[in-house]
């Protein structure tokens, strides 16, 4: 996929994902997150990390965009609808919501969702992306 | 809602959330590479980054994301997963051997306490801010 010859407004191919037990604990691990362990022991549930949900997310839509490298992060917006459970499967949409080009660069902006099985979005977002010219 | 221990406290303007110290390494950026399926080698791969123009590896902008995330879990327990909103900018960036500190401070209370907006950011052992922006949390989730 040509990257820079994406018009405002492409939809990308949804891709699946699951965060499965040991994916989640690999996460935790790696994050070193001790409070969502807690809550979870709290309320007696096992929630995946919000964050790790958003991660898989976007890792779907980079590689889905091909992305060069040199490709920076500026900015990124998340909205959690709901507590994932372990183990749910949930796919993430998104669609490039801007392109503009400035100082040598290609500005743009992606917008996601990720929706569980009956197609409720448990996560929104906007992600923002420079890429050299 | 269940509450859980923070989200019963009374939140009020300008009051700090829980703070929170991570020492990153390259051990830890190679451990959320392979938890998150991210193997930029700008992030993992000493030798392709040293030629960048960061002169090195540098951390996922997620990582940080995920140190903002674990401080706005334990002050607001459910209600961030159920109904959090997190709006950042990546202004810098995180390398092996920083250490890093993530706070937040209460900018906004309504809908008599239920609707909080604070402050979130990232910064380095030098100060720098890394990451900045703004949480929403919904606390009758």
């Amino acid at each position: 996929m040509d990257i820079a010859a994406l018009e405002k407004g492409h939809r990308f191919p949804p891709v699946p994902f699951v965060l499965d037990e040991a994916a989640v604990q690999r996460y935790l691990e790696a994050v070193e997150d001790t409070a969502l362990p807690a809550l979870c022991r709290d309320e007696g549930q096992a929630w995946t990390p919000p964050m790790a949900l958003a991660a898989l997310a976007l890792r779907g839509l980079m590689e889905a965009m091909g992305l060069p490298a040199g490709a920076v992060h500026t900015s990124q917006e998340f909205e959690f609808r709901r507590p994932v459970a372990v183990g749910e499967r949930l796919a993430s949409r998104a669609w490039l919501a801007h392109r503009s080009q400035r100082s040598g660069w290609l500005a743009l902006a992606v917008e996601m969702e990720a929706t569980d099985e009956v197609g409720q979005a448990v996560l929104a977002g906007r992600a923002g992306v420079l890429i050299p010219q | 809602m269940r509450p859980t221990k923070r989200t019963s406290e009374t939140w009020t303007v300008g009051r700090e959330l829980p703070s929170l110290s991570k020492a990153l390494t390259q051990d830890k950026i190679d451990a959320y590479a392979r938890a998150s399926g991210d193997f930029n080698p700008i992030h993992i791969d000493p030798a392709f980054a040293a030629a960048t123009p960061f002169g090195g590896t540098i951390a996922h902008g997620m990582l940080l994301l995920a140190y903002l995330s674990e401080m706005l879990t334990d002050a607001f327990g459910r209600a961030w997963l159920a109904g959090g909103r997190l709006k950042v900018r990546f202004k810098g960036v995180a390398r092996p051997g920083d250490t890093l500190t993530v706070r937040g401070r209460v900018e906004r209370v309504q809908d008599d306490g239920r609707r909080l907006f604070a402050a979130v950011e990232c910064l380095n052992q030098a100060g720098e801010v890394l990451v900045v922006g703004d949480a929403e949390v919904r606390l009758d989730g």
